[in-house]
């Protein structure tokens, strides 16, 4: 095989429209289940891969987000087009494999007669033949490769047919091709509505000469089985039949986009999503939870109940068992996420949507994003990529930070056991759901402010518009969907984990140092006894009581002291780390079945300092529930808020009015619940 | 002239021409909605706002708005 003597493999770049199968392809020739999703333009940022070894091409291949046409509409889009000319890193790609989706030959044909028109070097791979065959239809490919001048090769990348013809159509072009020729002849492309009318009314007459009708010629009389090629220019019925709705789909589109029905099941999916999260996770989660409590408390017995046996225990074990608790409930949202993605029913909840949130300045095509955001609030404000309009999309990400992210639950799952009484635990699921609908209704709140401030906030202005393609409804790939959730879950854990573990040994480090072992008076006192003392007298002199003392100023408003205030600081960080960093300030040790219960029987303990009132009651909690609803408390979405939005003017304002509105809710919250008595 | 906003759920029409004074007239353009091409109403949301239209085999949302600057015959 013959590779052009570059510096590097050659570049291949997938392009096409949205859902045409370039992810699909992409991960097939990669080996790299990288993620498939049924939401035009879920790739928001391009994935590079390498060709598997089993097709013995070296090449880099490069996956990018939909476009329709050269001329970007979007910020996904001209990140797309740029690669197209010239990607960041790798430069310009040798050669582009177009996805044509075949069902929707005339619309996708657009990109391939642009690619075509500025001399890009392309090879057509044609998806969906199978769709296209079921419509008893087929497509003429080496006629429309001679109508393009360009390879044409029929693959189905869920299965790899017809790849091993598309690599040796690749390894072709690359053995014959003399590097320099193309770059030169690109031209930039541009083209005004009168050419697109004229384009597509081309693209009309090739689509007619290039489809086959399947159907038995015997049926048809009058015509000759050689004349194949002219059948389809007498017969009006094949493209009739090409134009054709899958009728499935539009089944079942009129109830769920019904006016009344189509309300009814958007309400009860995304109510059942957010109760399923508590609910389905429930017995996985006690399940981890005495796991960790267990090891918690073997290790102790182990290590001993020295400053090792305490680091090992309440430093590492306990810091990373109370995150790790929490898995179950980030795993069933990725996979609820991914379901209704990978069904279709994503871009219908968006068209649902898009009339309420243009009220607060929002767009249909903010409702995806939004929804991520109840995982994670960095892949979230990566996807308002898709929202052309930028105002709107500046809003999108400023608002995110208020979508009750997977880090939260933790300490809301905490702070509820905290309040609900033993026996009462279903109501867990129902609480959790309002603070769901409470934060919701927060931001849009929010959101309709900001927007009426406009001007003064963010200074855009910009043709607002709604165009999103419905796909076709389809059975979700549970192999692709629980692929996808394991990939989340652990990158998730990977990008969480290690600032977690390091915060909780910093956090052990303040808590336990300078004063590590503590003289105190022994006499007459029990084993249990000392190591209590010893605990209290270690803390009160830790580095982290110093911090406490400065900003015990500003926690006792809100009725907390300085050893939560130091946890809230934690949280900075990561908001799942408030968990571990109360269960090391409050020196909890494993002596109940679970750590969830230890850190909850810790807290009924737990006194404001120096007296007996106690620390956490009914309001702090709801106080600091409040706090975790508005606060923006992550370093990672801070940063990615600032790239995103070019520039540091949405982070600073998301700093400040989130957090500031957080503490003054929480003062209001936690004063008035106690001026009515309920303390 | 009728523009698409005003069809009835089910109604077909063919598309006459697109008012190209409008800045999401290319967009529509692009994504197959040109003259000649036959288009049908086949849901609309709450408000009538937005509109699913039957184009090429698939299925499109639009706003209002926008299927306004589609004039039909
Ligand atoms: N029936 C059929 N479905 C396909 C084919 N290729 C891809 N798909 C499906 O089409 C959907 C969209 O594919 P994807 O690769 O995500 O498209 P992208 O948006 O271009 O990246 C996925 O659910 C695929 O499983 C094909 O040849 N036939
Ligand atoms: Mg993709």
């Amino acid at each position: 095989m013959n590779l052009p003597a570059t510096a590097r493999s050659p570049l291949i770049t997938l392009v096409g429209p949205p859902n045409s199968g370039k992810t699909t392809l992409f991960n097939y020739l990669s080996g790299n289940n990288f993620k498939t999703v049924n939401y035009p333009g879920a790739t928001v940022e391009y994935s590079l891969g390498k060709f598997q070894s089993k097709f013995s091409l070296k090449a880099i291949l490069l996956d990018s987000p939909g476009i329709v046409s050269l001329i970007p509409n979007s910020p996904d889009e001209v990140v797309a087009v740029k690669s197209l000319y010239s990607h960041p890193e790798l430069g310009p790609p040798d050669l582009i494999i177009v996805t044509v989706d075949a069902s929707q030959l005339s619309r996708h044909l657009l990109l391939v007669s642009q690619l075509k028109k500025s001399n890009f070097r392309i090879v057509i791979a044609l998806t969906m033949v199978d769709i296209l065959q079921r419509k008893k239809l087929a497509i003429d490919t080496i006629k429309l490769g001679e109508l393009f001048s360009c390879d044409v090769v029929k693959i189905d990348g869920r299965s790899g047919k017809g790849v091993d013809n598309l690599i040796s159509k690749v390894e072709n072009i690359f053995s014959s091709m003399n590097h320099k020729s193309t770059e030169s002849t690109r031209a930039n492309f541009c083209n005004d509505t009168n050419d697109l009318i004229d384009t597509f009314n081309k693209i009309e007459k090739i689509e007619a000469e290039v489809l086959i009708n399947l159907v038995d010629p015997s049926q048809l009389p009058n015509i000759s089985k050689a004349n194949k090629q002219l059948r389809i220019l007498i017969d009006p019925k094949s493209k009739i039949e090409c134009n054709k709705i899958d009728a499935r789909t539009l089944k079942i589109d009129r109830i769920l986009l019904h006016r009344i029905w189509g309300l009814v099941t958007f309400f009860a999916v995304m109510t059942l999503t957010f109760t399923s999260i508590f609910w389905l996770a429930e017995p996985l989660i006690s399940v981890v939870d005495s796991l960790f409590s267990l090891l918690s408390s073997e290790s102790l017995k182990l290590f001993g109940y020295g400053w090792f046996g305490d680091l090992v225990a309440n430093g590492i074990i306990s810091g990373t068992g109370s995150i790790l608790v929490f898995v179950p409930q980030i795993i069933i949202l990725f996979l609820i996420l991914g379901l209704l993605e990978d069904t279709g029913y994503l871009a219908r909840g968006a068209m649902l949507i898009d009339k309420p949130l243009s009220k607060i300045g929002l767009n249909g095509k903010s409702f995806v994003p939004m929804l991520s955001g109840f995982a994670c609030a960095i892949p979230a404000i990566l996807a308002t990529r898709t929202i052309p309009n930028r105002r709107e999309r500046l809003l999108t990400i400023f608002i995110i930070p208020l979508m009750s992210c997977s880090a939260r639950l933790p300490v809301y799952a905490l702070l509820l056991a905290f309040i609900l009484p033993s026996d009462k635990s279903w109501l867990g699921g129902f609480l959790l759901a309002s603070i769901y609908i409470f934060s919701i209704v927060a931001s849009a709140i929010i959101a309709g402010i900001i927007n009426k401030l406009r001007n003064k906030l963010i200074k855009e202005e910009d043709n607002s518009s709604f165009i999103l393609e419905l796909p076709a409804y389809r059975i979700p790939k549970f192999k692709v969907v629980i692929h996808n959730t394991i990939t989340s879950t652990t990158s998730y854990l990977r990008k969480a984990g290690p600032v977690i573990l390091t915060l909780s040994l910093f956090l052990w480090m303040l808590t336990s140092f300078p004063n590590i072992n503590p003289s105190i008076d022994k006499t007459g006192l029990t084993k249990d006894e000392i190591l209590n003392l010893t605990k209290a007298e270690r803390l009160s002199t830790s580095y982290a009581a110093d911090l406490g003392k400065i900003i015990q100023p500003i926690m006792t408003p809100i009725g907390m002291d300085w050893r939560v205030g130091v946890s809230l600081i934690a949280a900075f960080a990561a908001r799942e780390v408030f968990v571990s960093s109360l269960a090391l300030i409050f020196k909890v040790t494993s002596d109940e079945t679970t750590l969830q219960n230890s850190i909850v029987s810790a807290m009924r303990n737990a006194t404001v300092e120096d007296t007996e009132q106690k620390l956490f009651t009914a309001s702090t909690i709801i106080g600091l529930i409040i706090y975790f609803i508005f606060a923006m408390q992550c370093l990672s979405t801070i940063a990615v808020s600032r790239k995103e939005s070019g520039g540091w003017r949405i982070p600073i304002l998301q700093i400040l009015i989130f957090t500031a509105a957080a503490y003054v809710f929480t003062f209001i919250s936690v004063n008035g619940l106690r001026a009515l008595g309920w303390d | 002239m009728k523009s698409a906003s005003q069809l009835k759920l089910g109604e077909k029409v063919v598309i006459k021409n697109i008012d190209s004074s409008h800045p999401s007239s290319r967009r529509l353009l692009e994504i197959g909605f040109t003259p000649g091409q036959e288009i049908e109403l086949i849901n609309s949301s709450v408000f009538n706002d937005p509109m699913a239209f039957s184009i090429r085999g698939t299925l499109i949302a639009l706003r209002r708005n926008e299927a306004g600057c589609i004039k039909v015959e």
